[in-house]
Protein backbone atom coordinates (compact mmCIF):
# COMPACT_ATOMS: atom_id res chain seq x y z
CA UNK A 1 0.00 0.00 0.00
CA UNK A 2 1.16 3.47 -0.66
CA UNK A 3 -0.41 6.83 0.02
CA UNK A 4 -0.41 9.44 -2.75
CA UNK A 5 -1.23 13.15 -2.42
CA UNK A 6 -1.01 16.08 -4.82
CA UNK A 7 0.35 19.41 -3.71
CA UNK A 8 3.27 21.75 -3.98
CA UNK A 9 6.85 20.99 -3.05
CA UNK A 10 8.50 23.97 -1.36
CA UNK A 11 12.21 24.53 -1.04
CA UNK A 12 13.36 27.29 1.31
CA UNK A 13 15.85 28.18 4.02
CA UNK A 14 15.32 26.81 7.54
CA UNK A 15 14.19 30.16 8.93
CA UNK A 16 11.45 30.53 6.38
CA UNK A 17 10.42 26.94 7.00
CA UNK A 18 9.93 27.69 10.67
CA UNK A 19 7.79 30.65 9.70
CA UNK A 20 5.59 28.38 7.58
CA UNK A 21 5.30 25.88 10.43
CA UNK A 22 4.26 28.72 12.69
CA UNK A 23 1.58 29.89 10.24
CA UNK A 24 0.35 26.33 10.02
CA UNK A 25 0.17 25.78 13.79
CA UNK A 26 -1.54 29.05 14.59
CA UNK A 27 -4.00 28.64 11.72
CA UNK A 28 -3.00 32.11 10.59
CA UNK A 29 -4.22 31.44 7.08
CA UNK A 30 -7.49 30.04 8.33
CA UNK A 31 -6.53 26.39 8.19
CA UNK A 32 -3.74 23.91 8.14
CA UNK A 33 -1.95 23.74 4.82
CA UNK A 34 1.19 21.68 5.36
CA UNK A 35 0.69 18.19 4.05
CA UNK A 36 4.05 16.88 5.07
CA UNK A 37 7.19 18.14 6.72
CA UNK A 38 9.96 16.62 4.62
CA UNK A 39 13.19 17.94 6.11
CA UNK A 40 14.70 21.18 7.28
CA UNK A 41 14.66 22.78 3.85
CA UNK A 42 11.62 21.16 2.32
CA UNK A 43 7.89 21.08 2.86
CA UNK A 44 4.93 19.72 1.01
CA UNK A 45 1.87 21.98 1.09
CA UNK A 46 -1.52 22.20 -0.55
CA UNK A 47 -1.70 23.89 -3.93
CA UNK A 48 -4.53 26.36 -3.34
CA UNK A 49 -2.76 28.13 -0.48
CA UNK A 50 0.28 29.28 -2.44
CA UNK A 51 -0.99 32.71 -3.42
CA UNK A 52 -2.21 33.60 0.06
CA UNK A 53 1.04 32.36 1.45
CA UNK A 54 3.10 34.45 -0.93
CA UNK A 55 1.19 37.59 0.07
CA UNK A 56 1.67 36.74 3.72
CA UNK A 57 5.40 36.28 3.30
CA UNK A 58 5.61 39.61 1.48
CA UNK A 59 3.86 41.18 4.48
CA UNK A 60 6.39 39.66 6.81
CA UNK A 61 9.28 40.94 4.76
CA UNK A 62 7.74 44.41 4.77
CA UNK A 63 7.41 44.35 8.54
CA UNK A 64 10.93 43.21 9.27
CA UNK A 65 12.68 45.67 6.99
CA UNK A 66 13.80 49.10 8.10
CA UNK A 67 14.45 52.13 5.97
CA UNK A 68 18.15 52.35 5.31
CA UNK A 69 18.35 56.01 4.56
CA UNK A 70 16.83 59.20 5.78
CA UNK A 71 14.83 61.07 3.25
CA UNK A 72 15.68 64.49 4.63
CA UNK A 73 19.31 65.39 4.84
CA UNK B 1 22.84 14.06 2.41
CA UNK B 2 21.68 12.19 -0.62
CA UNK B 3 18.10 13.38 -0.28
CA UNK B 4 19.13 16.99 -0.24
CA UNK B 5 21.03 16.37 -3.43
CA UNK B 6 18.11 14.66 -5.07
CA UNK B 7 16.02 17.65 -4.15
CA UNK B 8 18.31 20.09 -5.83
CA UNK B 9 19.04 18.07 -8.90
CA UNK B 10 15.37 17.47 -9.55
CA UNK B 11 14.00 18.87 -12.75
CA UNK B 12 13.47 22.57 -12.36
CA UNK B 13 11.47 23.13 -15.49
CA UNK B 14 8.16 23.29 -13.70
CA UNK B 15 9.50 25.17 -10.72
CA UNK B 16 8.00 28.48 -11.69
CA UNK B 17 4.97 27.17 -13.49
CA UNK B 18 2.88 27.76 -10.44
CA UNK B 19 3.36 31.47 -9.97
CA UNK B 20 2.66 33.05 -13.32
CA UNK B 21 5.93 34.68 -14.23
CA UNK B 22 5.74 37.81 -16.31
CA UNK B 23 6.98 37.29 -19.80
CA UNK B 24 10.28 39.07 -19.94
CA UNK B 25 11.52 41.10 -22.79
CA UNK B 26 13.39 38.91 -25.21
CA UNK B 27 15.94 40.76 -27.19
CA UNK B 28 17.13 38.58 -30.04
CA UNK B 29 20.21 39.27 -32.08
CA UNK B 30 20.27 38.69 -35.81
CA UNK B 31 21.29 35.06 -35.53
CA UNK B 32 18.60 34.19 -33.05
CA UNK B 33 16.09 36.03 -35.16
CA UNK B 34 17.02 34.11 -38.30
CA UNK B 35 17.02 30.85 -36.42
CA UNK B 36 13.35 31.33 -35.64
CA UNK B 37 12.50 31.78 -39.32
CA UNK B 38 11.48 28.83 -41.47
CA UNK B 39 13.83 27.32 -44.04
CA UNK B 40 11.74 28.75 -46.89
CA UNK B 41 11.95 32.26 -45.48
CA UNK B 42 15.70 31.92 -45.10
CA UNK B 43 15.96 30.73 -48.67
CA UNK B 44 14.04 33.80 -49.79
CA UNK B 45 16.20 36.08 -47.66
CA UNK B 46 19.38 34.65 -49.12
CA UNK B 47 18.31 35.90 -52.53
CA UNK B 48 19.59 39.29 -51.42
CA UNK B 49 23.35 39.83 -51.44
CA UNK B 50 23.08 42.41 -48.64
CA UNK B 51 21.38 39.96 -46.34
CA UNK B 52 24.01 37.32 -47.12
CA UNK B 53 26.73 39.80 -46.29
CA UNK B 54 25.06 40.79 -43.03
CA UNK B 55 24.61 37.16 -42.05
CA UNK B 56 28.20 36.41 -42.94
CA UNK B 57 29.45 39.27 -40.79
CA UNK B 58 27.49 38.07 -37.80
CA UNK B 59 28.76 34.48 -37.94
CA UNK B 60 31.22 33.23 -35.32
CA UNK B 61 34.82 33.66 -36.40
CA UNK B 62 35.44 29.99 -37.15
CA UNK B 63 32.23 29.76 -39.13
CA UNK B 64 33.37 32.70 -41.25
CA UNK B 65 36.61 30.85 -41.94
CA UNK B 66 34.71 27.78 -43.06
CA UNK B 67 32.47 29.76 -45.36
CA UNK B 68 35.23 31.73 -47.01
CA UNK B 69 37.34 28.59 -47.51
CA UNK B 70 34.64 26.67 -49.30
CA UNK B 71 33.01 29.60 -51.04
CA UNK B 72 34.93 29.05 -54.24
CA UNK B 73 35.13 25.28 -54.07
CA UNK B 74 32.76 24.01 -56.71
CA UNK B 75 32.07 20.67 -55.07
CA UNK B 76 30.99 19.49 -51.62
CA UNK B 77 33.79 19.30 -49.07
CA UNK B 78 33.96 16.16 -46.90
CA UNK B 79 33.06 16.85 -43.26
CA UNK B 80 36.30 15.26 -42.11
CA UNK B 81 38.28 17.76 -44.15
CA UNK B 82 36.42 20.71 -42.67
CA UNK B 83 36.91 19.31 -39.18
CA UNK B 84 40.67 18.97 -39.77
CA UNK B 85 41.06 22.70 -40.39
CA UNK B 86 41.00 23.53 -36.72
CA UNK B 87 43.04 22.14 -33.88
CA UNK B 88 41.54 19.64 -31.47
CA UNK B 89 41.93 22.28 -28.83
CA UNK B 90 38.99 24.25 -30.14
CA UNK B 91 36.72 21.33 -30.93
CA UNK B 92 33.94 22.90 -28.91
CA UNK B 93 34.00 26.20 -30.78
CA UNK B 94 34.17 24.33 -34.05
CA UNK B 95 31.16 22.25 -33.19
CA UNK B 96 29.27 25.42 -32.26
CA UNK B 97 30.19 27.05 -35.55
CA UNK B 98 29.18 23.97 -37.51
CA UNK B 99 25.84 23.86 -35.75
CA UNK B 100 25.33 27.57 -36.34
CA UNK B 101 25.92 27.26 -40.08
CA UNK B 102 23.52 24.35 -40.27
CA UNK B 103 20.81 26.11 -38.30
CA UNK B 104 21.02 29.19 -40.45
CA UNK B 105 20.79 27.05 -43.57
CA UNK B 106 24.05 28.46 -44.80
CA UNK B 107 25.30 25.00 -45.61
CA UNK B 108 23.83 21.53 -45.67
CA UNK B 109 24.94 17.95 -45.60
CA UNK B 110 25.19 16.05 -48.85
CA UNK B 111 26.50 12.61 -49.64
CA UNK B 112 29.46 12.32 -51.94
CA UNK B 113 30.57 9.18 -53.76
CA UNK B 114 32.34 6.86 -51.38
CA UNK B 115 29.67 7.12 -48.71
CA UNK B 116 31.17 10.11 -46.95
CA UNK B 117 29.02 12.99 -45.87
CA UNK B 118 30.12 16.41 -46.96
CA UNK B 119 29.26 20.06 -46.50
CA UNK B 120 27.95 22.11 -49.34
CA UNK B 121 27.04 25.77 -49.17
CA UNK B 122 23.43 26.46 -49.92
CA UNK B 123 23.54 27.56 -53.62
CA UNK B 124 21.48 30.72 -53.13
CA UNK B 125 23.64 31.85 -50.26
CA UNK B 126 26.80 31.00 -52.15
CA UNK B 127 25.80 32.88 -55.26
CA UNK B 128 24.69 35.99 -53.41
CA UNK B 129 27.57 36.16 -50.98
CA UNK B 130 29.88 36.08 -53.98
CA UNK B 131 27.94 38.96 -55.46
CA UNK B 132 28.19 40.86 -52.20
CA UNK B 133 31.93 40.34 -52.00
CA UNK B 134 32.88 40.64 -55.65
CA UNK B 135 30.22 42.87 -57.07
CA UNK B 136 27.93 42.17 -59.97
CA UNK B 137 24.29 41.28 -59.95
CA UNK B 138 21.54 43.84 -59.89
CA UNK B 139 22.48 47.31 -58.74
CA UNK B 140 21.53 48.15 -55.18
CA UNK B 141 18.32 50.04 -55.07
CA UNK B 142 20.09 52.63 -52.98
CA UNK B 143 22.52 54.58 -55.09
CA UNK B 144 24.57 57.69 -54.62
CA UNK B 145 22.94 60.84 -55.79
CA UNK B 146 24.27 62.26 -58.99
CA UNK B 147 24.14 65.94 -58.24
CA UNK B 148 25.50 67.38 -55.04
CA UNK B 149 23.13 68.41 -52.29
CA UNK B 150 22.88 72.17 -52.27
CA UNK B 151 22.52 72.16 -48.48
CA UNK B 152 24.41 69.12 -47.26
CA UNK B 153 23.78 67.96 -43.70
CA UNK B 154 26.67 67.11 -41.45
CA UNK B 155 27.02 64.23 -39.05
CA UNK B 156 26.26 66.30 -35.95
CA UNK B 157 23.00 67.41 -37.45
CA UNK B 158 22.04 63.85 -38.35
CA UNK B 159 22.84 62.63 -34.85
CA UNK B 160 20.70 65.28 -33.24
CA UNK B 161 17.92 64.60 -35.65
CA UNK B 162 18.03 60.83 -35.14
CA UNK B 163 18.06 61.08 -31.37
CA UNK B 164 15.21 63.58 -31.39
CA UNK B 165 13.09 61.28 -33.51
CA UNK B 166 13.95 58.21 -31.48
CA UNK B 167 13.25 59.99 -28.20
CA UNK B 168 9.87 60.85 -29.60
CA UNK B 169 9.02 57.17 -29.61
CA UNK B 170 10.40 56.69 -26.10
CA UNK B 171 8.61 59.78 -24.85
CA UNK B 172 5.41 58.48 -26.19
CA UNK B 173 5.97 55.26 -24.28
CA UNK B 174 6.45 56.93 -20.92
CA UNK B 175 3.58 59.25 -21.68
CA UNK B 176 5.51 62.45 -21.38
CA UNK B 177 5.08 63.28 -25.03
CA UNK B 178 1.84 65.07 -24.43
CA UNK B 179 3.15 67.28 -21.66
CA UNK B 180 5.59 69.11 -23.85
CA UNK B 181 3.84 69.38 -27.12
CA UNK B 182 5.99 72.27 -28.18
CA UNK B 183 9.12 70.15 -28.24
CA UNK B 184 7.77 67.15 -30.08
CA UNK B 185 5.05 68.71 -32.08
CA UNK B 186 4.83 65.76 -34.42
CA UNK B 187 4.27 62.96 -31.95
CA UNK B 188 4.22 59.51 -33.44
CA UNK B 189 2.03 57.99 -36.09
CA UNK B 190 -0.70 55.42 -35.55
CA UNK B 191 1.56 52.98 -37.37
CA UNK B 192 4.27 53.27 -34.77
CA UNK B 193 1.70 52.88 -32.02
CA UNK B 194 0.54 49.71 -33.68
CA UNK B 195 4.08 48.34 -33.62
CA UNK B 196 4.45 49.18 -29.95
CA UNK B 197 1.19 47.38 -29.25
CA UNK B 198 2.22 44.42 -31.36
CA UNK B 199 5.56 44.20 -29.60
CA UNK B 200 3.77 44.07 -26.26
CA UNK B 201 5.71 47.12 -25.21
CA UNK B 202 2.42 48.89 -24.68
CA UNK B 203 -1.06 47.62 -24.21
CA UNK B 204 -4.51 48.98 -24.75
CA UNK B 205 -6.34 49.41 -21.51
CA UNK B 206 -10.10 49.81 -21.29
CA UNK B 207 -9.73 52.53 -18.73
CA UNK B 208 -6.62 54.53 -19.43
CA UNK B 209 -6.23 54.05 -23.15
CA UNK B 210 -2.75 52.92 -24.15
CA UNK B 211 -0.34 52.20 -21.32
CA UNK B 212 3.14 50.86 -21.07
CA UNK B 213 3.73 47.20 -20.16
CA UNK B 214 6.45 45.64 -18.06
CA UNK B 215 8.25 44.65 -21.24
CA UNK B 216 8.03 48.29 -22.17
CA UNK B 217 9.80 49.31 -18.99
CA UNK B 218 12.53 46.80 -19.66
CA UNK B 219 12.78 48.14 -23.18
CA UNK B 220 13.41 51.64 -21.82
CA UNK B 221 16.36 50.39 -19.80
CA UNK B 222 18.14 49.00 -22.87
CA UNK B 223 20.73 51.01 -24.70
CA UNK B 224 19.61 52.83 -27.81
CA UNK B 225 21.10 50.41 -30.28
CA UNK B 226 19.38 47.39 -28.76
CA UNK B 227 16.18 49.37 -28.62
CA UNK B 228 16.32 50.19 -32.31
CA UNK B 229 17.09 46.62 -33.26
CA UNK B 230 14.35 45.18 -31.09
CA UNK B 231 11.89 47.70 -32.41
CA UNK B 232 12.82 46.97 -36.04
CA UNK B 233 12.41 43.24 -35.49
CA UNK B 234 8.92 43.87 -34.23
CA UNK B 235 8.31 46.12 -37.19
CA UNK B 236 9.44 43.38 -39.56
CA UNK B 237 7.03 40.98 -37.89
CA UNK B 238 4.16 43.16 -38.92
CA UNK B 239 5.46 44.29 -42.28
CA UNK B 240 3.76 41.48 -44.18
CA UNK B 241 0.43 42.73 -42.89
CA UNK B 242 0.96 46.10 -44.40
CA UNK B 243 1.86 44.58 -47.73
CA UNK B 244 5.62 44.98 -47.55
CA UNK B 245 7.75 41.96 -48.22
CA UNK B 246 10.01 40.90 -45.38
CA UNK B 247 13.06 40.12 -47.55
CA UNK B 248 12.78 43.49 -49.29
CA UNK B 249 12.59 45.38 -46.01
CA UNK B 250 15.37 43.42 -44.37
CA UNK B 251 17.60 43.85 -47.38
CA UNK B 252 16.92 47.60 -47.38
CA UNK B 253 17.67 47.78 -43.67
CA UNK B 254 21.02 46.08 -44.20
CA UNK B 255 21.85 48.30 -47.16
CA UNK B 256 21.33 51.23 -44.86
CA UNK B 257 23.45 49.65 -42.20
CA UNK B 258 26.33 49.26 -44.68
CA UNK B 259 26.06 52.83 -45.89
CA UNK B 260 28.29 55.74 -44.96
CA UNK B 261 27.29 58.21 -42.31
CA UNK B 262 26.97 61.75 -43.54
CA UNK B 263 26.46 60.86 -47.21
CA UNK B 264 23.32 61.31 -49.13
CA UNK B 265 21.73 58.55 -51.16
CA UNK B 266 19.14 58.63 -53.85
CA UNK B 267 15.82 56.88 -53.52
CA UNK B 268 15.42 56.78 -57.26
CA UNK B 269 14.46 53.41 -58.62
CA UNK B 270 12.91 52.26 -55.35
CA UNK B 271 9.56 50.58 -55.61
CA UNK B 272 6.59 52.44 -54.11
CA UNK B 273 6.51 49.90 -51.30
CA UNK B 274 10.10 50.54 -50.40
CA UNK B 275 9.38 54.25 -50.41
CA UNK B 276 6.68 53.58 -47.81
CA UNK B 277 9.22 51.66 -45.77
CA UNK B 278 11.61 54.57 -46.13
CA UNK B 279 8.97 56.90 -44.74
CA UNK B 280 8.58 54.65 -41.71
CA UNK B 281 12.32 54.60 -41.18
CA UNK B 282 12.25 58.36 -41.46
CA UNK B 283 9.69 58.57 -38.72
CA UNK B 284 11.85 56.60 -36.29
CA UNK B 285 14.91 58.60 -37.17
CA UNK B 286 16.82 55.91 -39.05
CA UNK B 287 17.03 58.10 -42.11
CA UNK B 288 16.78 61.82 -42.63
CA UNK B 289 14.84 63.30 -45.49
CA UNK B 290 14.07 66.93 -45.84
CA UNK B 291 10.82 66.46 -47.63
CA UNK B 292 8.71 63.39 -48.20
CA UNK B 293 8.98 63.68 -51.96
CA UNK B 294 12.65 64.49 -52.08
CA UNK B 295 14.59 61.78 -53.86
CA UNK B 296 17.47 62.11 -51.44
CA UNK B 297 18.01 60.78 -47.97
CA UNK B 298 20.73 60.45 -45.35
CA UNK B 299 21.09 57.34 -43.21
CA UNK B 300 21.66 58.22 -39.55
CA UNK B 301 23.71 56.54 -36.90
CA UNK B 302 20.69 54.59 -35.71
CA UNK B 303 20.56 52.74 -39.01
CA UNK B 304 24.27 52.03 -39.17
CA UNK B 305 25.33 48.72 -37.73
CA UNK B 306 21.77 48.11 -36.75
CA UNK B 307 22.46 44.39 -36.43
CA UNK B 308 25.61 44.63 -34.48
CA UNK B 309 25.05 45.08 -30.78
CA UNK B 310 28.72 45.13 -29.94
CA UNK B 311 29.62 47.51 -32.71
CA UNK B 312 32.69 49.55 -32.09
CA UNK B 313 30.78 52.73 -32.85
CA UNK B 314 28.91 53.50 -29.69
CA UNK B 315 26.04 55.83 -30.23
CA UNK B 316 28.16 58.92 -30.17
CA UNK B 317 25.75 61.73 -29.84
CA UNK B 318 26.23 65.33 -30.82
CA UNK B 319 28.61 67.13 -28.49
CA UNK B 320 26.19 69.06 -26.34
CA UNK B 321 24.00 66.04 -25.86
CA UNK B 322 26.96 63.87 -25.16
CA UNK B 323 27.52 64.86 -21.56
CA UNK B 324 23.91 64.18 -20.84
CA UNK B 325 23.86 60.90 -22.70
CA UNK B 326 27.07 59.43 -21.43
CA UNK B 327 26.54 60.14 -17.78
CA UNK B 328 24.31 62.22 -15.64
CA UNK B 329 23.59 60.06 -12.62
CA UNK B 330 25.39 60.25 -9.31
CA UNK B 331 24.62 57.56 -6.76
CA UNK B 332 25.79 58.03 -3.19
CA UNK B 333 26.36 55.40 -0.55
CA UNK B 334 23.33 56.70 1.33
CA UNK B 335 21.14 55.59 -1.59
CA UNK B 336 20.60 59.09 -2.82
CA UNK B 337 20.49 59.55 -6.56
CA UNK B 338 21.27 62.84 -8.24
CA UNK B 339 20.47 63.05 -11.91
CA UNK B 340 21.69 66.05 -13.85
CA UNK B 341 19.09 66.09 -16.53
CA UNK B 342 16.16 68.06 -17.79
CA UNK B 343 14.85 65.34 -20.07
CA UNK B 344 11.41 64.17 -18.97
CA UNK B 345 12.21 60.81 -20.49
CA UNK B 346 15.25 60.23 -18.31
CA UNK B 347 13.36 61.40 -15.27
CA UNK B 348 10.53 59.04 -16.08
CA UNK B 349 12.89 56.10 -16.47
CA UNK B 350 14.62 56.96 -13.22
CA UNK B 351 11.23 57.24 -11.57
CA UNK B 352 10.64 53.58 -12.32
CA UNK B 353 12.92 52.48 -9.53
CA UNK B 354 13.69 55.54 -7.40
CA UNK B 355 11.56 57.67 -5.18
CA UNK B 356 11.91 61.17 -6.55
CA UNK B 357 12.28 63.85 -3.89
CA UNK B 358 13.13 67.17 -5.49
CA UNK B 359 13.13 68.49 -8.97
CA UNK B 360 15.15 71.44 -10.19
CA UNK B 361 15.54 72.82 -13.69
CA UNK B 362 18.60 70.72 -14.42
CA UNK B 363 18.70 68.32 -11.51
CA UNK B 364 16.50 65.65 -10.05
CA UNK B 365 17.12 64.20 -6.61
CA UNK B 366 15.74 60.85 -5.65
CA UNK B 367 16.43 58.05 -3.29
CA UNK B 368 16.56 54.30 -3.85
CA UNK B 369 14.25 52.76 -1.28
CA UNK B 370 13.23 49.24 -0.70
CA UNK B 371 9.71 50.14 -1.74
CA UNK B 372 10.69 51.87 -4.93
CA UNK B 373 13.00 49.07 -5.99
CA UNK B 374 10.45 46.42 -5.10
CA UNK B 375 7.91 48.31 -7.14
CA UNK B 376 10.23 48.00 -10.12
CA UNK B 377 10.94 44.33 -9.38
CA UNK B 378 7.23 43.65 -9.24
CA UNK B 379 6.97 45.37 -12.60
CA UNK B 380 9.28 42.73 -14.01
CA UNK B 381 12.47 44.76 -14.06
CA UNK B 382 15.42 42.80 -12.71
CA UNK B 383 18.03 44.03 -10.26
CA UNK B 384 20.67 43.58 -12.94
CA UNK B 385 18.79 45.85 -15.29
CA UNK B 386 18.58 48.58 -12.66
CA UNK B 387 22.25 48.28 -11.83
CA UNK B 388 23.32 48.24 -15.46
CA UNK B 389 21.19 51.28 -16.21
CA UNK B 390 22.75 53.20 -13.34
CA UNK B 391 26.20 52.08 -14.42
CA UNK B 392 25.63 52.95 -18.03
CA UNK B 393 24.58 56.50 -17.25
CA UNK B 394 26.70 57.18 -14.20
CA UNK B 395 28.34 60.56 -14.11
CA UNK B 396 31.98 60.69 -15.25
CA UNK B 397 32.98 61.87 -11.76
CA UNK B 398 31.59 58.66 -10.31
CA UNK B 399 34.27 56.76 -12.16
CA UNK B 400 36.98 58.66 -10.31
CA UNK B 401 35.99 57.54 -6.82
CA UNK B 402 38.23 55.18 -4.97
CA UNK B 403 35.84 52.26 -5.03
CA UNK B 404 35.21 52.70 -8.73
CA UNK B 405 38.89 52.46 -9.52
CA UNK B 406 39.26 49.30 -7.47
CA UNK B 407 36.17 47.57 -8.73
CA UNK B 408 34.76 47.78 -12.20
CA UNK B 409 31.49 49.39 -11.28
CA UNK B 410 31.28 53.13 -10.67
CA UNK B 411 28.43 52.58 -8.23
CA UNK B 412 28.97 52.23 -4.48
CA UNK B 413 29.16 48.48 -3.76
CA UNK B 414 26.72 48.71 -0.87
CA UNK B 415 24.03 50.06 -3.14
CA UNK B 416 24.60 47.42 -5.79
CA UNK B 417 24.54 44.67 -3.18
CA UNK B 418 21.43 46.02 -1.54
CA UNK B 419 19.52 46.18 -4.81
CA UNK B 420 20.45 42.57 -5.44
CA UNK B 421 19.47 41.61 -1.90
CA UNK B 422 16.09 43.23 -2.36
CA UNK B 423 15.63 41.05 -5.39
CA UNK B 424 16.76 37.88 -3.64
CA UNK B 425 14.45 38.58 -0.76
CA UNK B 426 11.51 38.06 -3.06
CA UNK B 427 12.71 34.62 -4.07
CA UNK B 428 13.11 32.82 -0.79
CA UNK B 429 10.90 29.99 -1.88
CA UNK B 430 10.90 27.81 -4.91
CA UNK B 431 7.66 26.05 -5.61
CA UNK B 432 7.36 22.87 -7.61
CA UNK B 433 4.02 21.31 -8.27
CA UNK B 434 4.22 17.64 -7.52
CA UNK B 435 2.89 14.54 -5.87
CA UNK B 436 4.06 13.06 -2.60
CA UNK B 437 4.27 9.31 -2.01
CA UNK B 438 4.45 8.08 1.55
CA UNK B 439 3.43 5.26 3.90
CA UNK B 440 5.24 2.59 1.95
CA UNK B 441 4.82 -0.80 3.58
CA UNK B 442 8.28 -2.06 2.86
CA UNK B 443 11.69 -0.61 2.17
CA UNK B 444 11.89 -2.70 -1.02
CA UNK B 445 8.75 -1.10 -2.44
CA UNK B 446 10.10 2.33 -1.68
CA UNK B 447 13.48 1.67 -3.22
CA UNK B 448 11.98 0.20 -6.39
CA UNK B 449 9.65 3.11 -6.93
CA UNK B 450 12.29 5.66 -6.08
CA UNK B 451 14.77 4.13 -8.49
CA UNK B 452 12.18 4.09 -11.21
CA UNK B 453 11.28 7.74 -10.65
CA UNK B 454 14.94 8.62 -10.68
CA UNK B 455 15.55 6.71 -13.88
CA UNK B 456 12.89 8.67 -15.77
CA UNK B 457 14.11 11.88 -14.19
CA UNK B 458 10.98 12.96 -12.36
CA UNK B 459 12.17 12.56 -8.77
CA UNK B 460 12.17 15.87 -6.93
CA UNK B 461 12.90 14.81 -3.40
CA UNK B 462 13.20 11.67 -1.34
CA UNK B 463 13.89 10.63 2.19
CA UNK B 464 14.85 7.05 2.73
CA UNK B 465 14.33 7.05 6.48
CA UNK B 466 10.72 8.22 6.38
CA UNK B 467 10.11 6.44 3.07
CA UNK B 468 8.80 9.55 1.43
CA UNK B 469 9.33 10.73 -2.10
CA UNK B 470 8.08 13.59 -4.26
CA UNK B 471 7.79 13.37 -8.02
CA UNK B 472 6.88 16.12 -10.48
CA UNK B 473 3.31 16.57 -11.58
CA UNK B 474 4.11 15.45 -15.12
CA UNK B 475 5.92 12.37 -13.91
CA UNK B 476 3.09 11.20 -11.68
CA UNK B 477 1.18 9.30 -14.37
CA UNK B 478 4.23 7.29 -15.37
CA UNK B 479 5.11 6.44 -11.81
CA UNK B 480 1.52 5.48 -11.04
CA UNK B 481 1.41 3.14 -14.01
CA UNK B 482 4.70 1.59 -12.99
CA UNK B 483 3.47 1.13 -9.44
CA UNK B 484 0.31 -0.65 -10.60
CA UNK B 485 2.31 -3.01 -12.79
CA UNK B 486 4.82 -3.58 -10.02
CA UNK B 487 2.28 -4.27 -7.27
CA UNK B 488 0.32 -6.60 -9.55
CA UNK B 489 3.34 -8.66 -10.42
CA UNK B 490 4.50 -8.59 -6.83
CA UNK B 491 1.12 -9.55 -5.35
Amino acid sequence: MVNVMKGVFVECDPAMKQFLLHLDETLALGRKFIIQDLDENHLFISTDIVETLQARVDDLMDRISFPLHEKDP
Amino acid sequence: MSDAKAGRSGPTTSTYALIPKPANLQCMDLQEYLRTRTAETLEKLYNYPTICLAVYRELPEIARQFVIRILFVEQPVPQAVVASWGSQHYAKEQAASTACLTELNVWRVTAIPGGLSAWELCPTFKKNLKIALLGGGKPWSMSHTLEKDSKPRDIAFLDTYAMARWRCVLHYMVGTGSSNKAQDSEGISPDAVRILLHANLMKRDERDGITITRQGFQFLLLDTQSQVWHFMLQYLDTCEERGLSLPDCLSMLFQLSFSTLGRDYSSEGMSPKMLTFLQHLREFGLVFQRKRKEGRFYPTRLALNVTNKHAAVPAVIAEDDKAQESGYIVVETNYRVYAYTDSPLQVAVLGLFTELLYRFPNLVVGVLTRDSVRQALRGGITADQIVSYLEQYSHPNMKLTESAIKSKSPLPPTVVDQIKLWELERNRFTYTEGVVYNQFLSQADFVTLRDYAQSINVLVHMNERTRTMVVTKNGHDDVKRFWKRYSKSGG
